[in-house]
């Protein structure tokens, strides 16, 4: 009897590691046969982790740690042992105004933008604490406008931002793919950014789990964790778009918008791509957890004297990762708060600690 | 000078906005309330249904009696049925008031135009999202909405949501009892669960053994099998790759409409080690 995992997930491009795992047996292969939920929306897979309804979940990094922290119910506590992708998400904005100013850099548009704008825009995110809206607070800060001043930010389900903004109950969003170039496709707006333009390579959807679930069966989270490494790396090579495509596209699986799907992924053409493997995708560092707690913090909505670095480490685990990690053969990047470039002399008896380094 | 007019780009408040873009919103108010005004009609045993103007101050069509005793319960739920029958439960309490968002319209709009003191929610609904965060502008003061939470009984928490349904509260107003809303309301959804959980069990034990079926007559046709031998193949081959009898068939038929030559062409996945 294998052990069960209730794996909650969204109808998201981003889900691709987990759906893939499944579809090419990597689960079945390390004994596993997670049950699969996929979920309207994050407040369920938040709510069903926190009742015990879900063992693990595709997760927004900001909801992982305010779940841990209590900030939208009853606190729950989740670890982060991988994270699942980076990127994917753009700014996209209405009106006249953005069709005028292409030839201008980002920062000076969206002034322009705001400049002509007849009310306080209305801006949609998909969560309150989800990395599109710590990206885009952030760097509206940055660009010197004030997020709970000057706009208006509301939450509405990535699938209804672009009918939404077409009908003018927004004036833009911030969301993941397919939904800014679905929205350009639509003529409904026009896309300022992507937001790897605000962080680099930054993390977007992480692997959360119940911490007693984790405690109660390493074996089969480290299975777990294995099984989603194989996965994205699949994700991640451009030969393989097309059947992540019509996998995710399948009606009876996700049931995607195709071209879009496509854009999205490597080699495609969207504003930018989805990356699941390289750059460090799967590591959870708890630098990147503290700077969603920092932000948080910075909104007022986290306790000023909080200390982030030790609630970062609670909840992000790359301890467990890198066990899981070293048996893939895959190592744990340098520089993001676990460094393990302790050099270990070679075992006679197990040659395959024997590595030659990756330059 | 209010806050929102010292922001560098603002035009014109959220209010001002809401009165352009007006969604005409439907107020049901249960048959224990009278209306004022006279527009009310009455159907049988449903609800009464009033059209009228975002920002009704549904208090204002109130006996006097009721107006600050009352419990606004804003119920978002698309499952007409369902949502009837919950309203038909809860109306039972004169205390409470059921209002419904208006088709198409955003949660959090009906949320602001309404400001109930109790949101239900289908977790069914995408927008439920819409919730987490929001503050509620109840006379000039906003309000945050906060999920309900019965930290002492986890276990009816856990039933409320297995059962799909979730409640917010909206705080700073004199809180009202949710609990006996939320279990009225969890009751009915698990009622409506159970009802529809059988009725796909009853409907995919129908289409598996349609699918068997098929899959036999291939079997029959293309490798000249009797009957109990096919559907015997057919369960050996389900132990012998840890799979359910229907999805043998339907590999079967699939590989048939492959136009490949037969069940045996197709080879197993192979399970990367």
């Amino acid at each position: 009897m294998s052990t069960r995992i209730r794996l909650g997930l969204l109808r998201l491009t981003d889900s691709a590691p987990v759906l893939v795992a499944r579809e090419r047996g990597l689960f079945q292969s390390l004994g596993l046969h997670p049950l699969l939920s996929i979920e309207p929306s994050w407040a369920n897979i938040a709510d069903k982790l926190t009742y015990g309804l879900l063992d693990a979940a595709v997760m927004l990094p900001p909801l992982a740690l305010a779940s841990t922290l209590g900030l939208r119910g009853p606190a729950v506590k989740l670890i982060v042992p991988m994270g699942l992708s980076q990127g994917g998400n753009t700014i996209v904005l209405g009106g006249e105004a953005m069709r005028k100013t292409a030839n201008l850099p980002p920062g000076a548009r969206l002034l322009s933008w705001l400049a002509a704008q007849p009310a306080r825009p209305r801006i949609a995110v998909v969560h309150r604490f989800s990395t599109h809206n710590l990206l885009l607070r952030y760097w509206l800060a940055l660009t010197g406008i004030d997020p709970d001043q000057d706009i208006e930010t509301v939450v509405v389900p990535p699938e209804q931002v672009v009918p939404a903004l077409a009908s003018g109950q927004i004036a833009g969003f911030c969301a993941g793919a397919p939904w800014g170039m679905a929205a350009e496709q639509a003529g409904a707006g026009t896309v300022l950014m992507g937001t790897s333009n605000i962080w680099p390579f930054h993390p977007e959807k992480c692997l959360a789990v119940r911490e007693d679930w984790a405690l109660a069966n390493p074996e089969a989270l480290t299975r777990l964790l294995r099984a989603l490494m194989r996965a994205q790396r699949i994700c991640d090579q451009p030969e393989e778009a097309d059947a992540v495509v019509s996998l995710l596209a399948d009606t009876s699986v996700l049931g995607l918008p195709r071209e879009a799907l496509r854009a999205a992924l490597m080699g495609g053409h969207d504003h930018e791509q989805i990356h699941f493997h390289g750059a460090g995708a799967a590591f959870p560092a708890p630098p990147h957890a503290a700077w969603f707690l920092n932000q948080m913090r910075r909104w007022g909505w986290l306790d000023e004297a909080a200390d982030l670095s030790a609630m970062a480490r609670q909840v992000y685990r790359p301890d467990l990762f890198a066990l899981a990690a070293r048996m893939e053969d895959l190592f744990t990047p340098v520089g993001l708060g676990h460094d393990t470039a302790v050099f270990k002399a070679p075992d006679p008896k197990s040659p395959a600690e024997i590595r030659t380094p990756d330059f | 000078m209010s806050q929102a007019s010292t922001a560098r780009f603002h035009h014109g408040g959220p209010e001002n906005r809401r009165e352009n873009t007006s969604p005409r919103l439907y107020v049901y108010l249960t048959e224990h309330e009278p209306l004022r005004g006279g527009e009310a009609s009455r159907t049988g045993g449903a609800p009464i249904v009033r059209r009228g103007e975002t920002g009704t101050d549904i208090a204002s069509l109130l006996p006097d009696d009721k107006r600050n005793r009352t419990v606004k319960v804003l119920l978002a739920d698309d499952d007409t049925a369902r949502a009837a029958a919950l309203m038909k439960v809860l109306s039972a309490d004169p205390g409470l008031i059921v209002l419904r968002p208006a088709p198409g319209e955003l949660l959090a709009d009906a949320v602001a135009a309404l400001a109930p003191d109790v949101v239900l929610v289908d977790m069914a609904r995408p927008d439920r999202d819409a919730l987490e965060g929001i503050r509620v502008i109840i006379s000039n003061v906003p309000r945050p909405i906060v999920l309900f939470v019965d930290h002492d009984d986890p276990a009816f928490m856990e039933e409320a949501i297995g059962a799909g349904v979730s409640s917010y509260n909206v705080l700073g107003v004199p809180p009202p009892d949710v609990k006996p809303i939320l279990r009225a309301a969890a009751a009915l959804f698990r009622h409506h669960q159970t009802a529809r959980t059988e009725l796909r069990d009853a409907r995919t034990k129908l289409s598996e053994r349609a699918i068997i079926d098929r899959a036999k007559a291939i079997l029959i046709k293309e490798r000249r099998m009797d009957e109990p031998d096919a559907y015997r193949w057919l369960r050996e081959r389900a132990m012998a790759t840890k799979r359910r009898i229907p999805d043998v068939a339907h590999e079967i038929i699939r590989t048939q409409a492959g136009g490949k030559s037969g069940p045996d062409v197709k080879p197993e996945r192979e399970d990367a080690p």
